[in-house]
């Protein structure tokens, strides 16, 4: 039951980082906070919350009898307890990556780590994910000085990996006693561990779960329920999704919803979207058309923001936050934002899934293990000993802990305490779905993954897809003979 | 009637269209998000300065002022040098090299150096220019070199012949008549045109994003962009931004008005 | 004398300049060894390539629509603000106002004002009975191009005012005074002194302005969120080589399309200077 495909050996079970036990959700259930130090064996109220990734973290689990208890979060047979930080070297070095919304934690975490090893110094650069991935890789290549990069899983680190920046780290302590074993798929190359993902999150819907316990909604089912939910939700005067159509990345997560369920399995889907990359289909292939096809039946429902594709991230975010939108469809990385616009939505945000067909369901959700931090293999071996350093860092619990509680980011670290931050607790119990790596990022090419955005945006926009699917395809054949 | 009730209208309008977005940003910069987005005309509903505050204490638009401050005049005081040189010696035609010299400048001036975004970042690069004061220093005084040329070119002409060629009698060397007599002449020119320059400067952003990346080189604009996408989700934040990082220049405009409007026109005029 | 603006023009300008001619006949990343590909750059922008059209025609049409504008409302502001007295320069001053703020910050205001749904535009529209005015200005193809050339217009309108200031007030008194002997109407008189006297002005101004235009990349940026706009609307040759460049990491093909931008760039000023100084020259 509990299995996340496009990483076939993914068994949360069997390697026992987050939750142990299988369990099935109620995916309708309102959250309650949950307040720390819970005791094992007393009552809970939500399946599948985990506490944290460490020895002592508990898990909801139903028993035998049908009530959910507290009980241990199995850890697997790990190679080791996990270690401390690696000792730095004298110098300085530049973290580059595309958070600028988690600047304030890192500065405190680097402030930290800066006064523990005096004369070891690390400047972040940060940049929108936008202007990260159209020229962090060509400015990193110039500047050995950034020893420690981030870049998000997909075709922005595969490009970083052909240009020969990414250092081999699969033979550091930390990484293999430090880390969830199996979340370092996504930045494992050819065996190599090329990037550290430290993030572990959910591109999957945030809801209001206070609007959605006042309008007494349910979570519907499929394509057919999403359609008469978005009626159902305009009629009362709500934006149904706070869709940012005006940024791609951000409108693009929703995408991930849509094409989860697209094709007959996993490995298909994949395959289509290899395909996609290469040139092999384009964005008119009777895959891709239905597709798109769902983004035409959710526009005519009126589940989209008027004026949609005008929508900037801001206004978005406002209009969840404000409780004028039920639904923010980005993922679990936008909430620390909107506490910080209305922290009256701390412990009243839940994901939930979105299964977007009719048909049959592959999977319920979408997970991604992402923001790969690697090492620069062109930095001098000085600035990449202080970037392992740092990297081993943050890799320790409880420093994983301050950037997961102030951020409400899963990582996969082991031995991190979530129960600091209620939010954090209650996405938890979503590690217990049946989730997908997001497809989305499987197009490798960037060109490509853009112009597939963009055309799904214009439909949204209110074009036709007989105009914008050939239109686009056209486009990306030119990107891609260029 | 016709002409003055227009008039009044397109004055009016255009006014309105200046300080009401101006308003907007002014209250703003008080606001919370949510007031920003529901009433973005209303007046705050607390006065405070809560959102300077956190601006102040996270940000480091204080370092990005220094570096504006410092590449913009060094940039501007170089351009002048550099540049009233030049232009004394094409407007006295002391050689050849003065025809060659305002042809070639001429082309600078219809041809703007962005086109040389390509090769340049390639060369920078291939130099250590990256990252560096230098770099960008260099590549402005390049850029605005062409214009202020042209701007004081007409100025040093304007100086009367008589007044050269009576020092050059004298024996004068051309270095000593440039500045005893041409510098000292052209100091109301060279006072607009480094206004001229220093807005330039000091808003440019194409060059320092291509050139400059670590955080502790950051020129204003390339702060104030990265600011975006660290408050991405706040106007109210962004709007305080925008108060902080031109206040400086509204406060000179206000007090210098005169010499930044000879001063932003003197290329034009001059023509 | 002009020893050292020669030197670092012809380093930093002059010679890159050049480079660009060697640079477009490469397929290159920076990175590796440059492969020569001839004119192949060159016959796949103008064979395969619809967004290098699509620029073209929006630097063009964007180009056309702010010099007209600016330049327009500028000599109008003039005519109305020429004589000095407390309210003209009160006004003077608050119209060139937006030219002291940087790009970036005007273009933030702008991103906000343009909200399709929260923003003062459209808020405006919608209070005066004209919602269908309430247009997704940034978010729609059709009118994004259009949105930004105003605000470009907004921002620059004052500085081109001042420059015209300037050349109306050396227009000798005279020319009025006997045109209004003559009889002649306030329209007459711009005709037949104002334009005509004020031609070497407008020529400068609006080179000034086209050059201005070709820089309109802060703008773009900040307003279509580092993209060039929905569908490419409003991608000008500046951003097309800057994505190029970065984006893809063709060195070659970007400096291709920059040599076309030049090429655009002389056309426009010559059909300018073809326009007006024929007739200045009578």
């Amino acid at each position: 039951m509990m299995k996340t495909q496009g990483n076939k050996s993914f068994s949360a079970r069997r390697l026992g980082a987050v939750a142990a036990v299988a369990f099935a959700i109620v995916a309708t259930t309102l959250p309650s906070a949950l307040a720390a130090g819970e005791v094992l064996g007393k009552a809970c109220t939500l399946e599948g919350v985990s506490t944290g990734t460490s020895s002592k973290s508990l898990v909801c689990v139903a028993g035998s009898s049908g009530k959910l208890t507290w009980q241990k979060v199995r850890l697997g047979s790990s190679i080791g307890a996990p270690i401390a930080e690696i000792t730095p070297p004298q110098g300085s070095i530049e973290f580059w990556h595309y958070r600028p919304e988690d600047k304030a934690t890192f500065e405190k975490i680097i402030a930290n780590y800066e006064a523990k090893y005096p004369g070891t110094k690390i400047t972040q650069v940060v940049k929108t994910t936008t202007d990260y991935n159209a020229t962090a890789r060509v400015q990193i290549l110039a500047n050995p000085k950034a020893a420690l990069f981030a870049s998000a899983r997909g075709s922005i680190f595969n490009d970083f990996v052909k240009s020969g920046l990414t250092a081999d780290l699969s033979n550091e302590r930390f990484v293999k006693r430090n880390l969830v074993a199996k979340g370092l798929t996504a930045g494992t190359v050819d065996g190599k561990v090329l990037g550290v993902p430290y993030h572990y999150l959910f591109n999957n819907p945030v809801y209001n779960t206070e609007l959605w316990a006042k309008e007494k909604w349910s979570i519907p089912k499929n394509l057919t329920g999403w359609v008469s939910w978005c009626k159902d939700a305009k009629a009362k005067g709500y934006v149904p999704l706070a869709w940012p159509g005006a940024t791609r990345g951000q409108a693009a997560q929703i995408s991930n919803s849509a094409l989860m369920n697209s094709a007959a399995d996993y490995n298909t889907l994949s395959d289509n979207l290899a395909d996609l990359n290469s040139g092999k289909i384009d964005l008119t292939s009777t895959w891709f058309k239905g597709v798109a096809d769902i983004y035409v039946k959710l526009r005519n429902a009126g589940c989209f923001p008027d004026n949609p594709t005008g929508v900037t991230e801001a206004a978005a975010y406002n209009l969840f936050a404000t409780g004028k939108s039920p639904i923010l469809p980005t993922g679990t990385f936008s909430m620390g934002s909107i506490k910080a616009l209305s922290p009256a939505l701390t412990g009243k945000m839940q994901l939930m899934s979105m299964v977007l067909t009719d048909g049959k369901v592959v999977a319920e959700g979408i997970m991604n293990n992402t923001f790969n931090l690697s090492v620069n293999a062109k930095a001098n071996p000085i600035d990449q000993r202080i970037a392992k350093s740092f990297l081993s860092y943050l890799a320790t619990g409880p420093v994983a802990a301050i950037y997961s509680v102030a951020t409400t980011q899963h990582l996969n670290v082991l031995d991190i305490d979530y129960s600091a931050n209620v939010d954090l607790l209650n996405t938890s119990s979503f590690q217990g779905k049946n989730t997908m790596l997001a497809p989305r990022f499987l197009i490798l090419n960037t060109s490509v993954s853009d112009l597939t955005q963009d055309a799904l945006i214009q439909i949204v926009g209110g074009k036709s897809p007989d105009d914008v699917l050939p239109d686009f395809s056209k486009q990306i054949k030119q990107k891609l003979a260029g | 009637m016709i002409f003055k009730s227009t008039r009044i209208f397109a004055l009016l309008t255009f006014a309105a269209l200046i300080l009401v977005p101006s308003l907007i940003v002014v209250l703003g910069s008080f606001k919370t998000d949510a007031e920003v987005y529901n009433k973005p005309l209303s007046l705050p509903e607390n006065w405070n300065f809560d959102n300077y505050r956190r601006l102040l204490s996270e940000s480091d638009l204080d370092v990005a002022f220094r570096n504006s401050i410092m590449v913009t005049v060094t940039s501007v005081a170089l351009t002048l040098l550099f540049a009233s040189m030049a232009s004394f010696a094409i407007a006295r035609m002391i050689t050849i090299s003065g025809k060659v010299l305002a042809t070639l400048f001429a082309f600078g001036l219809a041809i703007p150096a962005q086109i040389n975004l390509v090769p340049v970042y390639y060369m920078f690069q291939k130099l250590g220019l990256t990252n560096s004061f230098i770099g960008l220093i260099i590549i402005n005084v390049t850029t605005t070199l062409p214009i202020s040329i042209f701007i004081l070119t007409a100025f040093f002409r304007e100086i009367s012949k008589d007044m050269y060629e009576a020092s050059e009698v004298d024996g004068a060397s051309p270095l000593r008549v440039y500045r005893s007599i041409a510098l000292p002449l052209s100091r109301p020119a060279m006072g607009a045109t480094s206004i001229f320059l220093f807005v330039i400067n000091w808003n440019d952003l194409l060059w320092p994003l291509l050139l400059i990346q670590q955080p502790e080189k950051k020129t204003l604009p390339l702060a104030m962009l990265a600011y975006r996408g660290e408050y991405f989700v706040s106007f109210s934040m962004l709007f305080t931004a925008v108060m902080v990082a031109s206040l400086p220049m509204v406060i000179m405009y206000l007090f210098m008005q005169r010499s930044f409007i000879a001063g932003l026109t003197a290329g034009a005029v001059k023509g | 004398m002009g020893a050292p603006a020669l030197i670092l023009f012809l380093a930093f300008y002059l010679y890159p300049a050049l480079q660009n001619l060697q640079f477009a006949t490469r397929r290159w990343d920076g990175i590796t060894e440059p492969e020569n590909v001839g004119f192949r750059n060159f016959t796949n922008l103008l064979t395969n390539d619809d967004l290098f059209y699509k620029t073209l025609g929006n630097n063009i049409e964007f180009t056309f629509l702010v010099v007209i504008f600016q330049t327009a409302l500028a000599l109008l502001f003039a005519v109305y603000l020429v004589k000095n007295t407390k309210t003209t320069i009160a006004l003077r001053t608050l119209y060139f106002f937006p030219t002291i703020l940087s790009s970036v910050s005007v273009g933030m205001i702008w991103l906000f004002l343009y909200d399709p749904n929260f923003g003062a535009i459209n808020l405006f529209f919608k209070s005066i009975g004209l919602p269908s005015f309430a247009l997704n200005w940034l978010g729609s193809e059709t009118s994004a191009l259009y949105a930004i050339a105003f605000t470009q217009v907004w921002f620059h309108t004052g500085q081109m005012m001042v420059v015209y200031i300037a050349g109306l007030q050396q227009i000798p008194k005279e020319l009025y005074e006997a045109a209004e002997v003559d009889g002649a109407s306030r329209w007459k008189q711009f005709t037949k002194v104002t334009w005509p006297m004020a031609l070497p002005t407008t020529l400068v101004v609006m080179a000034y302005t086209t050059i201005q235009s070709f820089r309109a990349f802060d703008l773009i940026m900040v307003m279509t969120n580092s993209t060039a706009g929905p569908n490419n609307s409003t991608s000008i040759f500046s951003t097309l080589v800057y994505f190029t460049l970065f984006n893809e990491l063709r060195l070659g093909y970007a400096a291709a399309q920059t040599i076309f931008m030049v090429l655009t760039l002389i056309a426009i000023t010559w059909l300018q200077r073809r326009a007006f100084s024929g007739r200045y020259e009578k």
